[in-house]
């Protein structure tokens, strides 16, 4: 098996992704000239120049996938954990010594250039959570699997959150997508996606509204996934009925006391004591989990506002209550999105031409080569070139699916789900955020966006799934 | 774990995820690329800064080339208050060299913050010398822009020529061509001829970054366009006579209007008091406007065009041409008149003359009781059965000599003076009236208002012999006679031209043989005139003359009138006999008198309470 391997650097590599890969990243080149280009500059070719920089972190990003592709596959696999630790070390380190930009100290500098730990971060923790999983022991419907999984995914965003670097962290949350895959039971899919929507809905909704939604949902899920409809649906009327009793009965001993939200919290919270109790002598992993995730809620989303405020900076609760349309405001908050929007519709279908761009070339969008750099494909390319963008990224997103799918070993499954499941995160945010459908976080674009750290780490990410599944298709040539 | 099967269709969903996600991508963006249009608006007015170019206006010249009103160039000093100097300038030196108050300066910068980055305006009126130190001091964010500003070298006309102002909120709505800060020609000229003064205004437009700042013209300048200059008018007015009447109308109340009979070109056109129009002009114009505005005689009232009078005895030449036209007078007839005419107990006084009087010597010495006669002969036709259809016969006569109704003349602001017509003396008179009740209409008296100007053009029409040019203002632009065609037309009254050489005859002789006009003589030019006296109900007398000389082919045909200023030989008739002079021998020869008119002010109880 080991024999002659390496008869060939790109022997079993997926020609489509590579391909694809590289359509990408020269049109990200591209639009990163015309972002940055400037007419009146004295030499074109000087290297101060983002276009010009951005060649040379091309270059490098090819010699690193170039490396990835060299190491035997077995590596990955053997180094996930120490990956991980080192990822997390670098995390702290930034935390530690690392410089702040926009606010989130998130940034080591050397010299001229900045790297973000947290790209290669996400990297280690796709190799960490894909070693897990992939351990013959682990199920995903035990409780004690979920909370190690847990557990890997939360301390890097842990340290991420701590940065102050929000929008990068929430990425780490993509991995629900994996678990699907890897059999997480649907009926917890849900509950998790609808906390999330939740959270959003805590700017919106009264707490009582919130908690009665919160009941239902929690109650609703773990309904379906035990089955027991009948004393589940029992257990809710007792649960509002005493509320209502408990407020009554308040009501009667000293009126204006307790209010109908305390009275359903206190009862909430006797019950979910209840709840753990028969879930643990009845040993329902899934009824733990969904009570975890109710008592975690209510602690949590009554901090929301406390999260809200002091988790997030001024310009990025703007833009979530912007977002939101709590606040309007098209000069202040609203200003990046509306900018990247009016650059993005001005290019029609079929665009103003390289370069003729003037709302990116005059400086009206915002990190225009960086996070907005979809609205110069919008701009110059119009809707061919932003139509032909999204099915580049589409195709590579269930290419790596499609890659994952082949894999003998979970391992290498796993971890192609893995990218696919954060490219499509960073490709529907960034995208989201430039036509409106998104709250602005400031994440890039996978392999377009100007940045060396950002390159270098997704083109990382990219082609270890290649390798693995490189590996995988020599071994059944040979087979063959 | 799960099985193979059920990872298969975990996979499957998950693709249809991916799917559905670039799907929503891919119609938002389709949405806003090809069905949204206002972002393609919206990214123009984010790049585009339109800088208007203004054109000079034209300008106005008399007859003999002389400026009237001038163009001069002067500048909109500007602010953009992004692109300020945030670490602060010399304040001081820009309100030195702009000449404003530290005050003014702040609260324009204060304005100017509402709107950063639109350009506002600091102060105008900003001279060549002052916008060149601006220059060179270099202000930050302070830009000028080029405008004109009118100068009137010979400070004459104000009502004629009008004046230029900022446009109101009001015209604004009704005019798209103007935009806040765009100057308009408020009365006379300037707003007759407002869209030839004005030019075309141009545009240059700017390709801007973010910041505000210009990179360039936007699209190699495909949509800018350049100013077009206004165009220069030829007045048909003669600043000497304009000059000389202004100066002899001075202290008095009332018009004067010159006409040349064989164009209708106005040569002159008094209405006092009168003011300079350079007063209406730069920083002052405010200050001065309410001035005006507050002053009881009412300067800024062009009495020349809009002002109603009773015409007085001058009617009485309209009178005798219908009666002529009419047949029911002849040059020949005699009417006795016994210090008046006296029917009943009406009677209409007249002065000791000899009596009776044909038709030229009734004209001569303006014999009220002749022109009762011939009015009560028009009105009581037979022809007409009934007095009320002879009233209609006479009033549809009077309008054809340009009563009772607007000209047409190039003043858009022309008044209609007064002829009343059947229903009004039906109304008044509860439907009984006869020829006696309407008696006054005979001498000029009564409910008949007449225009300075129109009575002007009764002057030119019996130069003419019976047609009129419509008076106008404007000889040429930009040196084409591309005046409106009906300048250009002989407009006939219903009286036929034989019927003239009586009543010309007998103006003739009121001038130099002997009558009340005889001292308007000027040896060796044939002066015509007619005399006029209207009673006035609040005051003294008002004074008017009409004349016309040379008797052939006149040259000038003048009405004069002056409110309360007596007999018409007292004050209108000097002022009209010195500017015939001047206009035909090109001299003063009676210094004495003009100094005598100029100086006479008369007192008028009407305004000056």
């Amino acid at each position: 098996m080991t024999a002659n391997r390496h008869n060939s650097l790109f022997d079993g590599v997926d020609r489509w992704a590579v391909l694809l890969y590289l359509l990408i990243v020269i049109a990200g080149w591209f639009s990163i000239t015309a972002a940055s280009y400037d007419e009146s500059a004295a030499n074109l070719f000087s290297f101060s120049h983002f276009y010009m920089k951005q060649l040379v972190w091309m270059g490098a990003a090819w010699l690193v996938a170039i490396v990835v592709l060299l190491l035997d596959e077995r590596y990955y696999h053997m180094w996930a954990y120490p990956a991980y630790i080192g990822g997390l070390l670098l995390l702290l380190g930034a935390l530690a010594f690392g410089k702040e930009v926009n606010g989130a100290k998130a940034w080591f500098e050397f010299g001229s250039f900045r790297v973000q730990p947290v790209e290669f971060a996400k990297i280690a923790t796709a190799l960490a959570v894909a070693r897990v999983m992939s351990e013959y022991s682990f199920s995903i419907s035990r409780t004690g699997d979920l909370i190690k999984i847990g557990f890997i995914i939360c301390l890097p965003l842990f340290i991420i959150i701590l940065q102050n670097d929000t929008g990068s962290g929430i990425v780490l949350g993509s991995f629900l997508f994996v678990f699907y895959r890897e059999g997480l039971n649907k009926w917890l899919c849900i509950p998790v996606l609808l906390v999330a929507a939740l959270f959003i809905a805590s700017f919106l909704l009264s707490p009582m509204a919130l908690l009665i939604l919160l009941i239902l949902i929690c109650t609703g899920s773990e309904m379906m996934v035990s089955g027991q409809i009948r004393s589940r649906l029992i257990f809710l009327a007792a649960l509002f009925l005493s509320a209502l009793l408990l407020f009554s009965l308040g009501a009667l001993v000293s009126p204006g006391r307790l209010d109908g939200y305390e009275a359903l919290l206190i009862v909430s919270i006797a019950a979910s004591i209840g709840v753990a109790v028969y879930a643990f002598r009845a040993n329902l992993a899934s009824t733990f989990l969904t009570l975890a995730l109710f008592v975690g809620s209510v602690v949590f989303l009554p901090t929301t506002n406390y999260l809200f405020n002091s988790v997030l900076k001024a310009h990025q609760r703007e833009r979530i209550l912007s977002f939101l349309g709590v606040i309007n405001d098209p000069r202040g908050a609203d200003f990046n999105v509306n900018q990247a929007k009016i650059a993005i519709g001005s290019g029609g279908l079929f665009g103003k031409g390289f370069l003729q761009g003037t709302q990116i070339k005059n400086g009206f969008v915002p990190e225009r080569h960086t996070d907005f750099i979809f609205c110069t494909v919008g701009e110059e390319w119009g809707f061919i070139g932003t139509s032909i963008m999204l099915g580049l990224l589409c195709l590579l997103i269930l290419r790596l699916m499609r890659m994952g799918e082949r894999q003998e070993e979970p391992f290498g499954r796993i971890y192609c789900y893995c990218v696919a499941s954060i490219l499509l995160f960073h490709v529907l945010v960034n995208i989201g955020m430039t036509v409106g459908l998104m709250p602005v976080m400031g994440i890039p674009l996978p392999f377009m966006s100007y940045g060396g750290s950002s390159l270098i780490a997704f083109t990382i990410l990219l082609f270890i799934a290649i390798r693995l599944d490189a590996a995988t298709r020599q071994f059944s040539f040979q087979k063959l | 774990m799960i099985d193979r099967q059920e990872g298969f269709a975990r996979m499957r969903t998950l693709q249809f995820i991916v799917l559905f996600i670039f799907l929503v991508l891919g119609l938002r963006i389709a949405y806003i690329q090809l069905f949204d249009r206002q972002y393609k608006e919206l990214a123009r007015t984010n790049v585009m800064r339109r800088e208007v170019q203004y054109p000079p206006r034209g300008e106005v010249f008399d007859r003999r080339g002389e400026y009237l009103a001038q163009s001069r160039e002067c500048y909109d000093l500007m602010v953009v208050y992004r692109e300020m100097d945030k670490r602060g300038f010399d304040t001081a030196k820009l309100c030195n060299i702009v000449n404003i108050s530290k005050k003014q300066l702040r609260q324009k910068l204060a304005d100017a913050r509402m709107s950063p980055r639109m350009p506002v305006l600091v102060t105008n009126y900003v001279n060549k010398e002052d916008k060149l130190r601006l220059d060179a001091a270099n202000y930050r964010g302070f830009h000028t822009v080029y405008r004109t500003v009118r100068h009137y070298p010979l400070h004459v006309g104000g009502n004629l020529l009008g004046s230029l102002g900022s446009v109101s909120e009001a015209f604004l709505k009704k005019n798209p061509y103007y935009k806040p800060g765009d100057y308009v020609g408020i009365g006379g000229v300037e707003s007759a001829y407002e869209p030839l003064l004005r030019g075309t205004k141009g545009v240059k437009v700017r390709e801007r970054d973010t910041h505000g700042a210009i990179k360039g013209s936007y699209m190699d300048g495909l949509f800018d366009t350049l100013p077009v200059p206004g165009s220069n008018l030829e007045s048909t007015i003669d600043a000497r006579l304009q000059l000389l009447g202004e100066e002899l109308m001075a202290g008095k109340v009332g018009a004067a209007v010159a006409i040349e009979p064989s164009t209708g070109e106005i040569l002159m056109m008094v209405s006092s008091p009168t003011f300079d129009p350079e007063e209406l002009v730069g920083r002052e114009r405010g200050n001065n406007y309410m001035k005006m505005l507050r002053n009881k005689r009412n300067p800024m009232f062009n009495r020349a065009v809009k002002g109603k009078y009773p015409p007085g005895s001058t009617f009485k030449l309209v009178q005798a041409l219908i009666g002529l036209q009419e047949g029911v007078l002849h040059p020949s007839d005699r009417y006795p008149c016994r210090m008046g005419y006296t029917v009943g107990r009406l009677h209409v006084g007249c002065h000791a003359h000899e009596s009776p009087a044909d038709l030229r010597f009734a004209i001569a010495t303006s014999c009220n009781a002749y022109f009762c006669y011939v009015f009560r002969d028009i009105l009581e036709n037979r022809k007409y059965g009934g007095v009320k259809n002879g009233y209609d016969v006479w009033k549809e006569y009077v309008e054809s000599f340009g009563f009772g109704r607007k000209l047409g003349s190039d003043f858009l602001d022309e008044g209609n003076g007064y002829v009343p017509d059947r229903a009004y003396y039906d109304r008044i008179h509860n439907g009984y009236w006869k020829s006696l009740t309407v008696l006054s209409l005979s001498i000029g008296q009564g409910e008949l208002g007449c225009t300075p100007l129109q009575m002007a053009n009764l002057a030119a029409i019996v130069a003419n012999r019976g047609y009129y040019y419509i008076p106008h203002i404007v000889r040429s632009v930009d040196g084409r006679d591309s005046l409106d065609r009906r300048f250009y037309e002989r407009h006939y009254t219903k009286v036929d031209a034989k019927h003239f050489e009586p009543i010309v005859e007998g103006m003739w002789q009121g001038v130099n043989v002997g009558g009340t006009s005889t001292a308007a003589r000027l040896e060796g030019y044939d002066v015509c005139g007619k005399t006029g006296t209207a009673q006035n109900p609040r005051g003294k007398d008002h004074s008017t003359f009409l004349s016309f000389a040379p008797k052939d082919n006149p040259k000038i045909a003048i009405s004069v009138y002056v409110e309360n200023g007596g007999f018409g030989a007292t004050v209108a008739l000097p002022i009209a006999s010195l500017l015939e002079e001047l206009y035909l021998t090109d001299t003063i020869r009676r210094p004495e008198l003009v100094k005598r008119i100029k100086d006479m002010k008369i007192y008028y109880p009407a305004y000056d309470r």
